[in-house]
């Protein structure tokens, strides 16, 4: 009797969730969040010392190889910022004329990274930010080396944000070099994004980069970048190029992160059309 | 009040506590121990099946707060699991040590593919992939190993006949 009645309050709870149109779950869910979030952080700073030395025993090797190849990646990119900076102009002018928001206008807010992944299929990590610092659900979140995700749940001190690995994640990107348009979908941890609407006949390169379009509905601004190809290839009969992504950041070490105070401004579904229409020559178009 | 009752709770929250904060930096294969599951297994071995549908439900809601997917997913499956567990258990004439470590390991397998099926019934369809298998499998270990002092743990909490503290029986 037990059982069927806690199986039935599962589903009506899983049906409250699912139609979206009760805020009770919302709440227990921020209120959890939010009541537990001192304790969580001084547990946190309890445990991150065994987390640590876990870590290390599990990956020293990795570590060490990865401290070389980041020494010799900040000398790279020293020189490369020089460069960019000219690029970047040119690329926020171009933005702006099209009337795509650019990263570099966009105001944003550090976050430290409190959190890892609870779950052991999506890919997600806890911010220290919330509703009260601007933070808001669909907002990018992004390191120094590029996109990390974007806002998906948000509570009054804290947000969560689901990576760009997460299976359930995709990213309209540009590929830069051959300006060829594209979804980016998570395949989940430690491995690549998966690049699909690349069409036969389009030349892509190993190693080339590709950025957030920022088209349509897009929740990313242009320009962020994402990742780097590894491989193209093609099979016989098929409509479409198999392309894989690197991504730049490192989502496995984060620490901080900054999210970009921007919201895209969503088209809304109504019975009526929402494109514009060029009024008739001569006839004037009434005040809103 | 019962006495379970009130050692419940603490317990739950220190739980919750190792759940979200100590476990996801512990991971092997890039999964990490499902501390509310394994009390929610935990609670069957010692309590039975209705204490350990009753505990598993519980652990369910806790987990369902931090996670993405449809409120109640975690609550239903944990749910069922306890009882599952608890029945089985009750079956088993036991005193051997290892009875409660495999019992876990067949148990977190079952709960963490009931998660995805019936995740994938509520639209959840990025749930399903491979890596099911490989976060089945290491939960499995995991949680293996942990089942004794878990079961000690849940004893102390939920059990009605308390043994002396933390000690095994």
């Amino acid at each position: 009797m037990t059982l069927v009645f806690l199986v039935l309050l599962s589903i009506t709870l899983i049906t409250l969730d699912f139609r979206g149109d009760s805020g009770v779950i919302d709440t227990i869910r921020d209120g959890a969040t939010d009541a537990l979030a001192p304790v969580r952080d001084l547990a946190s700073d309890i445990f991150s010392p065994v987390g640590d030395a876990f870590s290390g025993i599990t990956g020293y090797g990795d570590v060490r190889a990865e401290n070389a190849r980041l020494r010799a990646r900040i000398d790279e990119l020293e020189g490369q910022a020089l460069q960019g900076e000219a690029s970047r102009r040119e690329l926020a002018e171009a933005l702006r004329l099209l009337g795509v928001s650019f990263i570099g206008d966009i105001p944003s807010v550090a976050a430290r990274v409190v959190g890892a992944p609870v779950s052991n299929f999506a890919q997600t990590i806890e911010l220290d930010v919330g509703l009260e610092d601007g933070v808001d659900v669909d907002m990018a979140v992004i390191s120094g080396d590029g996109l990390v995700g974007r806002i998906v749940q948000v509570s009054s001190r804290r947000a969560i944000v689901q990576l760009i690995t997460d299976p359930g994640s995709s990213v309209g990107v540009r590929l830069t070099r051959s300006d060829e348009l594209a979804i980016a979908e998570g395949e989940g941890a430690n491995r690549l994004l998966s690049v699909g609407f690349v069409e036969i006949g389009v030349e892509v390169r190993t190693r080339e980069l590709a950025v957030t379009s920022g088209l349509n509905d897009s929740v990313f601004p242009a320009g962020i970048p994402v990742g780097r190809v590894t491989e193209a290839t093609s099979q016989p009969g098929e409509l479409q190029q198999d392309v894989s992504l690197a991504p730049l950041a490192d989502l496995t070490r984060l620490r901080f992160v900054k999210v970009l105070l921007h919201q895209p401004e969503r088209v809304r579904a109504t019975t009526t059309s929402t494109i514009p229409v060029e009024p008739p020559e001569g006839e004037e178009v009434p005040a809103p | 009040m019962n006495d379970w009752a009130l050692r419940l709770p603490p317990v739950l929250l220190a739980a919750v506590l190792v759940h979200t904060a100590l476990a996801p930096n512990l991971r092997v294969f890039g999964v990490s121990a499902d501390v509310l599951l394994l009390l929610s297994i935990a609670a069957g071995v010692a309590a039975g099946p209705e204490r350990g549908a009753a505990v598993g439900f519980t652990c369910g809601v806790l987990a369902d707060c931090f996670l993405l997917t449809p409120f109640g997913l975690s609550a239903l499956v944990f749910a069922v699991v306890g009882y599952g567990v608890g029945v089985f258990q009750t079956g088993v004439l036991h005193s051997s040590w290892w009875i409660p470590a495999i019992t876990a390991a067949v148990a977190s397998a079952v709960g963490v593919v009931g998660y995805v099926l019936l995740g994938i019934v509520v639209g959840q369809d990025q749930l399903f992939s491979l890596r099911v298998v490989e976060v089945a499998g290491v939960l499995s270990v995991f949680h293996a190993l942990l089942a004794p002092p878990a079961v000690r743990l849940m004893r102390w909490a939920v059990a009605d006949t308390a043994p002396s503290g933390l000690l095994p029986r």
